[in-house]
């Protein structure tokens, strides 16, 4: 640490690129700040440097081409609400945005590549990113690079590192009919979920043909429970095949959270609930506009 | 090279409730602390720091944000309402404050500043909300005194008042 921080605030992608390869450690990166203010103000984060990403215009806006959606990694949870492109082809994504915590002031400065980057695992955007198999792309000292959200995700701590800048989200475009939901089991509004669970689904004359299931808060990472929803292809959504769902997912949950949220063996069967709320209301959603 | 981009502190101007600054922010500083210590504009409370509480909501661009979650060095140029700049140009409480005023929508006064900033976001958002958008609107505050139901009432009182005089 030092006592007399610094500040950058680089005004191109490449000049950012640049000077974090150029750094040795002890810089942060900052756009909205939600993320990281609380460390700063509590003294646990003392960081040597600051860069300040807010201005970088490669990082702002939302476009679609070729059936994927480009959300650049400066959006914030307000912009993702009431996007038209958003609301058209990623509405669970829209309304993952919505149930954010923190309340009107956080989703209208909390950005999308700061939620991502958190890696968080009671934030509410990347289960259902993960659910619609989105993909990121990054730059690093100066090289682009495109990969999975799911690869990225799959390091808890760091799975960016400090070189690194987050550029833009693709989500492919949900396909006509798909049916979703998102649901988030919690105690009182503002709050974190104690589960939760996003889910797609396409049906064919009743009939379940594919299904994506994410459940997030209930482990240290999003779970993909693909292994779960697997036995559902070829069926209807029946009774029978709810209570089959909601019995699969607990297994998946290995290594529980247990803390103010709830107990690691409740949180476990709440994996369950949510996923098969999120399946229901995904099913009945199916084929409408 | 890329270290002629690293500065000491950030000469930022900000227009606030209407009067232009320029003031030196030192990084890692929030909006809050330049807010209280550097303008004097104390009326913008302190509470937990972290993002919970709301007490330190001001308007930032014409949108509520937390100013404790806002690093002061990352806007060099910015609008900015605090509670201080609320009032009428006459100094008579705007319709807001009137209604929080008569319907005990302050206790201690702690969340009021916060408060009345979220609420002046949601009645510009919904000029007749209902309990769901009035909760999912205050819901980046906490009140520890008034149970929220005067809130409520006091939100609702408002929009009527607002709305009969539009």
């Amino acid at each position: 640490m030092s006592l007399y921080p610094s500040f950058a605030r680089p005004n191109s992608l490449a000049q950012a690129s640049e000077l974090l390869a150029g750094l040795s450690g002890g810089s942060v990166i900052i756009a909205g700040g939600q993320e990281i203010m609380p460390h700063i103000n509590h003294g646990a984060m003392q960081p040597d440097i600051y860069i300040d990403i807010g201005g970088l215009k490669e990082l702002r806006g939302i476009s679609e081409a070729d059936g994927v959606v480009s959300i650049g990694a400066l959006t914030v949870h307000r912009e993702l609400q009431g996007n038209a492109i958003v609301a058209e082809k990623l509405p669970m994504l829209a309304d993952a945005a919505s149930r954010a915590g923190g309340g009107r002031q956080v989703h209208n400065r909390a950005t999308l590549g700061g939620n991502l980057v958190a890696m968080h695992p009671l934030y509410d955007i990347a289960p259902a990113l993960l659910a619609l198999g989105a993909e990121v792309e990054l730059v690093k000292a100066g090289e682009t690079r495109r990969t999975s959200l799911a690869a990225l995700m799959h390091e808890t701590s760091h799975g960016l590192g400090s070189e690194a800048i987050l550029v833009r989200v693709l989500v492919p475009a949900m396909a006509a009919g798909t049916g979703w939901a998102y649901e988030k089991l919690k105690l009182s509004g503002g709050a974190y979920g104690s589960a939760n669970a996003a889910a797609t689904v396409q049906l064919d004359a009743g009939r379940i043909t594919a299904a994506t299931l994410t459940i997030g808060a209930v482990a240290d990472r999003i779970i993909d429970a693909a292994a779960a929803v697997q036995g559902l292809i070829g069926q209807a959504w029946t009774a029978a095949a709810a209570e089959q769902l909601e019995l699969r997912c607990p297994a998946l949950v290995k290594q529980p959270l247990s803390d103010q949220q709830g107990s690691g063996e409740w949180r476990q069967a709440m994996a369950g609930v949510v996923a098969r709320r999120a399946m229901a209301a995904a099913v009945a959603r199916a084929g409408q506009k | 090279m890329m270290d002629d981009l690293l500065v000491q502190s950030v000469l930022v101007q900000w227009r606030v409730n209407g009067k232009l600054h320029e003031i030196e922010a030192m990084p890692g500083m929030s909006l809050l602390d330049a807010v209280r210590e550097q303008l004097g504009l104390t009326g913008t409370h302190m509470g937990c720091q972290t993002g919970h509480c709301g007490a330190c909501t001001v308007m930032l661009d014409g949108r509520i944000v937390k100013s404790c979650l806002t690093q002061a060095a990352t806007l060099p140029r910015a609008e900015i309402v605090t509670i201080e700049g609320l009032k009428r140009a006459d100094g008579t409480l705007n319709p807001v404050q009137q209604a929080f005023w008569d319907e005990a929508g302050f206790q201690c006064g702690y969340c009021a500043p916060g408060m009345l900033l979220s609420a002046m976001e949601l009645l510009a958002e919904h000029p007749d909300p209902t309990d769901a958008q009035i909760d999912t609107g205050l819901a980046g505050n906490l009140c520890r005194c008034t149970g929220y139901r005067s809130l409520v009432r006091a939100v609702k009182a408002a929009a009527a008042k607002m709305r009969e005089t539009s």
